[in-house]
């Protein structure tokens, strides 16, 4: 399967940096079954990104109330109340821009997965995370070349659909 | 009193929200916009070599790198006090014409269009391009992602690259045109001129034919009388790269126009204790609070201000464009604020245009695009037109060229006191006892924010998406009484 892995996210902006930091971490992992881009990007960009892939794993920051810092949500489309990058006021969500891109007959991938770390802290201006974020930037990466690899390895991450809100 | 609260509820859940508080009648009282400032983005810069300023603003966020990076990289030319080569001013237009297509270009098809085309109060999951381009047609869709595509194409071509450019150097640009790149650019130029003519064709058959939506742009739910800004060339005519800033009062009447060195004696900023983002004002009336009309201190910035506070346009179907659409609107200045999307549209034919214009003007293949600085670096300040308004950039260095101190001030932030008042106006308009609070109702507010195009990336952080709304409705004691999202 066609796989991009693809981190999105400003690396000048702290933990906002998180996907693009876990993408440079899956460089190299995935022998030729998965490529790898980092985008600072979203919305209708993304359909350029993502056309011609069947699978694409996104790696995002995320900053939900009363989350903890590391936390990494794996989102479907289809529980995807919109993530990070994959959606600014001035463009259209991730959502949005897969049905479009399918109904300009583009071909989107069918297969789609977010993963969602929760930040700490998505508004100083800094290079590099803070410590709970940049700790399961590696374990992320491994999952994902599990994940692509079609290998059993231990998973960090959780289903956002059933996340019990704290706030 | 109750409150209801409008919040962004994905990407960063407790920012960036409206909250309207709701007499005991159950009206709208007031209305607060209340954001975060993103941090330290100014301190971030103090220790940088000035050279590479123009490469680091450009990656504040991904929606207007391109005009941090011309902003930037006049003001490093300005720090320098060195002057560029009209090769590289041509070129450094040229791009940033492109740029204006591809960001207003998104701005309208994919969140402004929706509310006319499938209607404000249709169910939020139709209103988006999907449901644009249900009603419309497919072909629309793909010819604005082509569109999108060739303006991206054109930065690539003239710049090296698009999204994040590092082509600005201080004294010009780092690259001149070849001219197998210039034949290529001007089919795309045409292209765009055509997608121009075509935007204004769909406003005109979708809204200004249909009674119901032009009765919403000329409705009083969305009218504010403030004073404009705008950037304008030596002829008062709309400019986003050079000029002087002209500031024209609630009648239309040039206030003053001052040139980017002098932007401190004309603006200053109010505080208010529940927002980080300051409040821009006319220093010469003084903070006089949110009120508008005439002698109010407040000012906007974004495309129905540059048109207001211009004369005309520079190039000659946007100008016959510009012209029908104050006609139509009843003559200048116009204070209905949807006809921020109008005047929009006509900037997208206007950048169209003058990317015609210049890609045929011989000079841009002149090699020569850059004059080497030679004096020592002090302090430099550049004003010019991002998509969603006035930007200024100001550096000091040291004697060494690295930066002691900086400011940025951009289009959003220049248009908080606006946002503000239009979200409490449309509020108190469409949100009342009577009428309850639906969907509808609450798109009828969101699309008062939404007219500004605000990008509070680098006024502040980014919002989430269609800015999906969650509502609480409480009284005064705190308990929720009502609660809506999507």
């Amino acid at each position: 399967m066609k796989t991009l892995v693809l981190g999105l996210g400003n690396t000048l902006i702290c933990d906002d940096g998180v996907g693009v930091y876990t993408a440079r971490a899956c460089t190299g992992r995935f022998d030729g079954l998965a490529d790898v881009r980092e985008a600072e990007l979203g919305g209708v960009d993304l359909i350029e990104m993502l056309q011609g892939y069947e699978r694409a794993i996104i790696v995002d920051a995320i900053q939900l109330e009363g989350e903890i810092p590391g936390t990494v949500f794996r989102i479907r489309p289809d529980d995807m109340q919109i993530t990070p990058r994959l959606a600014s006021v001035h463009d259209i969500d991730l959502v949005t821009a897969l049905e479009l891109g399918r109904r300009l007959g583009f071909s989107m991938p069918g297969d789609v997965v977010v993963y969602a770390v929760q930040g700490e802290d998505m508004v100083t201006i800094h290079e590099g995370c803070r410590a709970a974020v940049e700790a399961v930037i590696e374990p992320l990466a491994r999952e994902i070349e599990g994940l692509v690899k079609g290998e059993t390895k231990e998973r960090i991450s959780i289903p956002l659909a059933g996340r019990k809100r704290n706030a | 009193m109750k409150r209801v609260s409008i919040d962004p509820i994905t990407r960063l859940e407790g920012h960036g929200k409206i909250t309207l508080f709701l007499d005991d009648e159950g009206n709208v009282e007031n209305a607060y916009l209340q954001i975060p400032e993103l941090r330290g983005f100014e301190k971030f810069v103090e220790g940088l070599p000035i050279e590479e300023v123009s490469r680091i603003v450009s990656r504040i966020c991904g929606v207007c790198p391109a005009a941090h990076h011309m902003a930037s990289g006049k003001a490093v030319d300005a720090v320098y006090n060195v002057k560029p080569p009209a090769s590289a001013v041509k070129l450094r237009e040229l791009y940033y014409m492109a740029h204006f297509i591809h960001s207003h270009a998104a701005h309208f098809y994919a969140l402004a269009a929706p509310d006319f085309v499938v209607g404000p109060d249709a169910p939020p999951e139709k209103r988006n391009i999907l449901g644009l381009i249900e009603k419309v047609g497919l072909e629309i869709g793909s010819e604005v992602i082509r569109q999108r595509a060739i303006s991206q194409e054109i930065q690539i071509i003239v710049g090296g690259r698009s999204t994040h450019p590092v082509w600005n150097v201080p004294g010009g640009v780092s690259k001149f045109l070849s001219k197998e790149d210039r034949e290529k650019i001007k089919p795309m130029a045409d292209d765009q001129v055509k997608f121009g003519e075509f935007g204004l064709k769909l406003f005109e058959d979708v809204v200004l034919k249909n009674r119901d939506y032009l009765d919403i742009v000329v409705g009083d739910g969305y009218e504010l009388v403030t004073n404009y800004m705008g950037l304008v060339d030596e002829n008062n005519r709309v400019n986003f790269y050079d000029g002087k800033v002209r500031v024209v009062d609630t009648e239309g009447r040039e206030l003053f126009k001052y040139s980017e060195t002098e932007y401190l004696e004309y603006i200053a900023e109010h505080v208010e204790p529940y927002s980080y983002l300051k409040y821009p004002y006319l220093k010469q009336y003084g903070w006089d609070g949110f009120k508008e009309g005439p002698g109010t201190s407040i000012y906007q910035v974004a495309p129905l201000a540059r048109l207001n506070a211009a004369d005309g346009m520079a190039t000659p179907k946007a100008q016959a464009e510009y012209e029908k659409m104050f006609e139509t609107l009843g003559g200048k200045p116009v204070h209905k604020l949807l006809a921020h999307h109008w005047a929009r549209l006509i900037e997208v034919l206007y950048s169209a245009e003058r990317l015609v214009e210049l890609v045929n003007d011989d000079e841009i293949l002149d090699p020569n695009v850059r004059v080497l600085p030679s004096t020592t670096p002090k302090e430099g300040i550049s004003i010019i037109e991002a998509p969603r308004g006035t930007l200024t950039h100001h550096y000091w260095t040291d004697e060494n060229g690295i930066i002691t101190k900086a400011n940025l001030v951009v289009g959003t932030t220049n248009n908080n006191a606006p946002i503000s008042m239009a979200v409490k106006k449309a509020a108190q308009k469409f949100i009342n006892k009577e009428g309850g609070i639906g969907q509808g109702l609450l798109n009828m507010v969101e699309m008062a924010f939404r007219l500004f195009d605000p990008c509070l990336s680098c006024a502040t952080h980014s919002l989430p998406g269609q800015m999906p709304l969650a509502v609480e409705v409480k009284s005064s004691d705190g308990e929720t009484l009502h609660k809506l999202s999507r």
